[in-house]
C-alpha cells in the first residue's frame, strides 16, 4: 500500500500556490522519487517529521534506509554522509538549525570541502537547514552561518529568498556533484508573501545565478534571503520620491554571481549592499573589493552596506529588533547615496 | 578458508560476546599456518617483505632530509597488513572498502597499491595519486577500495566508513568498511560520534586502533568498556600469530556482515623488531609445515624487495607538480589560470592586464 502524500509536499499537484517551507518539501519529496540514491539523514526527521516538519510523511513513503533518524552529533552524521556520497548516494542532511553546523565545519571544510582537492573525486551531498533571526530565538538559534563556510574552497553556499527559487535551487544542489550548503530563512518558511503557484514541470534553477528582483537605472541593492524582501519594501517606499531601486538577489553566495553585480553597477553607478548577516567579515565586504575589480570607473559613490551589528543575535524582542536590519534603514542608506 | 573451523567458531563466539572479560580471553597463537591457503601465506610473505624494506627506505629518506623528521620513526605494522589482506579486496570496486590509516600505509600495500605510488604520494611528486595537493600516508582509489584520509582530526574516518557502512547496507551489498584510527582519535569527540552512530545503526564496520608508540598518559581510554558501550565486538591483539590475526579478521568481518555491529579490533604497542618477528615466524612456519616450499619463499621475497628498489630508484627520476594542472580541479568550476585581481576593464593608466603580465616576467 502506498503511503498517502503529506500536505505539504502536495501544493503544487494540487494547483495550489506553496509556501517557502512547502516548496522545500516538494523539492526534497519530488528529488527522492526521481532518484533512489538520494536519501536523508538528521536529527528527528523520520518519526517526528523534522523541527520544522519538513519531511512530515516522508518516513511512511521512503522508509528507514532514506530517512534516517541520527544521533544527535552533527559532527558524526555529517561524516558519514560523506562516506556515502564516496559511495554513490545523494545524502541531503538535514541541520535542525543551521546553528549546530559549527560541530560539522571540521569534517565540511577538511574533508568534504577538499574532496576533490585531494583526488577522491566530486562529493555530492547538501547540507541544509533553517537560518536567520527574528523569531526571538537568541544566539543559538537564530545565526547566519554562510561566512562560516564562504573562504573555503570546494564548497557552494545556496541562500534562496523566494518559494520558486528555493524548490528550483534544492534540486539543483541535490543534483550538484559538488557539496553545497543550503541556507533557508525560517522567517520565510511560513510568509503569506512567500506563497506561490510553482511551475508543476520538473524544474531547476542554476546554481551560480543571480536574479534581478527589480529593475531600475539609479541605484542598486545586492540582497539575498530575507533581506531581499526588506529591499524591495524599501524601494517601494523610495519609488513614491521617484527614485528608482535595482535589488540584486544573489541566490547563491558561493560561487558569486560578480558579473551580475558588475552589471547592475555599471548601469547605476551606486551601489548598497544588504545583509542579515553581521557586517564585519560579512559578504559585504567581498562584494566591495569585487566590484572594485570589476566595475571602480562606473561608481558615483562610496559603496554602503546595511548589516546586522557585530553582535551574537539577542534574544530579547526589542534588541533583536534593533540588531537586525530594517527597511528603514535601507531607506536611509539608499537615501544617502541617492542624494551623492 | 571455505569452511570456519573449531578455532574460528570460537573467535566468533567470542567477539559475539561483545567484549572480552579477562586477558585470559584473549586469542592465543597457535604458531602454524597450515589452516590458511597457499595463497593468502604467499600474500602475507610478500606483503612483510614490502613493508620491512618500504619502512627502511622512508626512515632512510628521513634521516637524509629528503622527508622531514617526523618519518624518522615510520612504522608499518605487520599485523594491520594481515588484518587487510582478510577483507575482501576486488579491483572492479565492489569488494570492501579500507581507510589505512595515519600509521602506515600497509593497509593499502594490501588492498592493491604498490611501494611506488605510496613513495610519489609521500613525497609529494607530480605522478602521486593526488598529484602533489595533499600528502600525508594515504590517498583515494575507489576502485581498489582505498579511501584516503583528509584533515587534522582522528576520528573522522571513522564517521566516513560508517557512511560507507551505511550505503553498503542501502544496497544490499556484502561488503565490509574497514578502518584504521591512531589510539590518540579516541581522544577526540569524533570517533565516538561515528562509533555511536554505528553501533545505534549495527553498521558493518571494523575499527583497528592502533598504537605504536610509547602509552599515553593523557589516554585514559579503556577500550574493551568503550566497545561495550557502542554494542561492539571486541578483540586486543598482541604479539599474535599472524595466521590466527588472520582468522580473527575473517570472523570479526563475519560477525559485522551477519548484522550484529561494528567490531574494535586493538592492536597493542609492540617494537620493530617484535612486529617483524611475526612475519619471520610465519615463514618459517609455512616452510616447516609444507604450505610453501623453501624456494618459492625465496622467490616471493625477492619479487617484493625488487618491487620497493624499483620504486626507490624510480622516484629519483619523477618530476615535481605542474601549478596549472594540479591546481586546477580544486571546484568544477574553478579556473586553471593563476588569479589576477584586476582582468575587465584594463587599467586606463597601465593597459591590458596582459601587458602587465608580460612586463613582470
Amino acid at each position: 500500500m502506498t503511503a498517502a502524500i503529506p500536505h505539504q509536499v502536495a501544493r503544487t499537484r494540487s494547483g495550489e500556490p506553496a509556501t517557502f517551507l512547502e516548496a522545500i518539501s516538494e523539492a526534497l519529496w519530488e528529488e527522492m522519487e526521481r532518484d533512489e540514491r538520494v536519501f536523508l539523514m538528521g536529527e528527528d526527521i523520520g518519526e517526528y517529521g523534522g523541527a520544522f516538519k519538513v519531511t512530515r510523511g516522508f518516513l511512511a513513503r521512503f522508509g528507514a534506509t532514506r530517512v534516517v533518524d541520527t544521533p544527535i552529533s552533527e559532527g558524526g552524521f555529517t561524516g558519514a554522509a560523506a562516506g556515502a556520497a564516496h559511495m554513490g548516494l545523494r545524502p541531503v542532511v538535514e541541520m535542525q538549525f543551521m546553528d549546530f553546523v559549527s560541530p560539522a565545519y571540521d569534517v565540511l571544510t577538511n574533508y568534504i570541502a577538499t574532496s576533490r582537492y585531494r583526488g577522491a573525486g566530486p562529493l555530492p551531498l547538501v547540507v541544509r537547514g533553517p537560518v536567520g533571526g527574528g523569531n526571538r530565538g537568541g544566539p543559538f538559534h537564530s545565526q547566519n552561518v554562510e561566512m562560516a563556510f564562504f573562504h573555503t574552497p570546494g564548497l557552494k553556499i545556496v541562500y534562496p529568498a523566494t518559494a520558486r527559487d528555493a524548490k528550483g535551487l534544492l534540486k539543483s544542489a541535490i543534483r550538484d556533484d559538488d557539496p553545497v550548503i543550503f541556507e533557508e530563512h525560517k522567517g520565510l518558511y511560513r510568509a503569506p508573501h512567500c506563497r506561490e503557484l510553482l511551475p508543476e514541470e520538473d524544474y531547476v534553477v542554476p546554481i551560480g545565478e543571480a536574479r534581478t528582483a527589480l529593475e531600475g537605472d539609479d541605484l542598486t541593492v545586492v540582497t539575498y534571503g530575507l533581506m531581499v524582501h526588506r529591499s524591495l519594501e524599501a524601494a517601494a517606499a523610495l519609488a513614491r520620491d521617484g527614485a528608482r531601486i535595482e535589488v540584486i538577489d544573489l541566490r547563491t553566495l558561493l560561487p558569486l554571481d560578480e558579473e551580475a553585480i558588475a552589471a547592475s553597477v555599471r548601469k547605476t553607478g551606486k551601489l548598497l549592499i544588504v545583509h542579515e548577516d553581521t557586517r564585519t567579515g560579512g559578504i559585504a565586504g567581498e562584494i566591495a573589493m569585487r566590484v572594485n575589480e570589476r566595475a571602480f570607473e562606473w561608481l558615483d559613490g562610496p559603496i554602503l552596506r546595511v548589516t546586522a551589528i557585530d553582535s551574537p543575535v539577542p534574544f530579547s524582542g526589542e534588541l533583536e529588533d534593533y540588531f537586525l536590519p530594517s527597511v528603514e534603514d535601507v531607506v536611509t542608506a539608499a537615501r544617502y547615496l541617492l542624494d551623492y | 578458508m571455505t569452511a570456519l573451523r573449531a578455532a574460528d567458531v570460537a573467535h566468533f563466539e567470542l567477539l559475539a560476546g561483545v567484549v572480552h572479560t579477562s586477558e585470559a580471553a584473549l586469542v592465543e597463537p597457535d604458531g602454524g599456518s597450515a589452516a590458511l591457503p597457499d595463497r593468502v601465506v604467499e600474500d602475507l610473505l610478500y606483503l612483510g617483505c614490502q613493508g620491512r624494506l618500504l619502512e627502511a627506505v622512508v626512515r632512510e629518506m628521513s634521516g637524509s632530509g629528503q622527508l622531514g623528521a617526523a618519518f624518522a620513526d615510520f612504522a608499518i605494522d605487520m599485523r594491520a597488513m594481515a588484518i587487510a589482506r582478510a577483507a575482501r579486496s576486488l579491483a572492479d570496486g565492489r569488494g570492501d572498502l579500507c581507510h589505512p590509516g595515519l600509521l602506515s600505509p600497509g593497509p593499502a600495500l594490501a588492498f592493491g597499491a604498490t611501494p611506488l605510488e605510496f613513495l610519489r604520494h609521500v613525497t609529494a611528486r607530480g605522478t602521486s595519486p593526488a598529484s602533489a595537493r595533499a600528502g600525508g600516508l594515504s590517498w583515494h582509489d575507489a576502485d581498489r577500495g582505498l579511501i584516503g584520509w583528509g584533515g587534522p582530526r582522528g576520528g573522522t574516518m571513522t564517521q566516513v566508513m560508517a557512511g560507507a557502512a551505511l550505503a553498503h547496507r542501502r544496497r544490499g551489498e556484502d561488503r565490509v568498511a574497514l578502518v584504521f584510527e591512531e589510539r590518540g582519535a579516541l581522544q577526540g569527540g569524533g570517533w565516538h560520534e561515528g562509533m555511536n552512530l554505528s553501533g545505534a545503526l549495527a553498521l558493518a564496520l571494523i575499527v583497528v586502533v592502533e598504537d605504536s608508540f610509547p602509552p599515553d598518559p593523557a589516554d585514559a581510554t579503556d577500550l574493551r568498556a568503550v566497545a561495550g558501550v557502542y554494542g561492539a565486538g571486541f578483540v586486543s591483539v598482541g604479539a599474535m600469530a599472524l595466521a590466527e590475526l588472520y582468522r580473527v579478521a575473517a570472523d570479526a568481518r563475519q560477525r559485522a556482515l551477519g548484522g550484529d555491529g561494528p567490531v574494535i579490533v586493538e592492536l597493542r604497542p609492540l617494537p620493530d623488531e617484535e612486529r617483524w618477528a611475526l612475519h619471520d615466524g610465519l615463514a618459517g612456519a609455512a616452510v616447516a609445515d609444507g604450505t610453501i616450499s623453501e624456494r618459492r619463499r625465496v622467490d616471493t621475497e625477492a619479487a617484493a624487495t625488487a618491487s620497493v628498489e624499483h620504486a626507490a630508484q624510480r622516484l629519483g627520476n619523477e618530476p615535481g607538480p605542474s601549478p596549472e594542472e594540479a591546481l586546477a580541479p580544486i571546484c568544477a568550476e574553478a579556473p586553471p589560470t593563476r588569479p589576477w585581481t584586476r582582468l575587465d576593464p584594463p587599467s586606463p593608466r597601465a593597459g591590458p592586464v596582459e601587458d602587465l603580465q608580460a612586463a613582470t616576467r
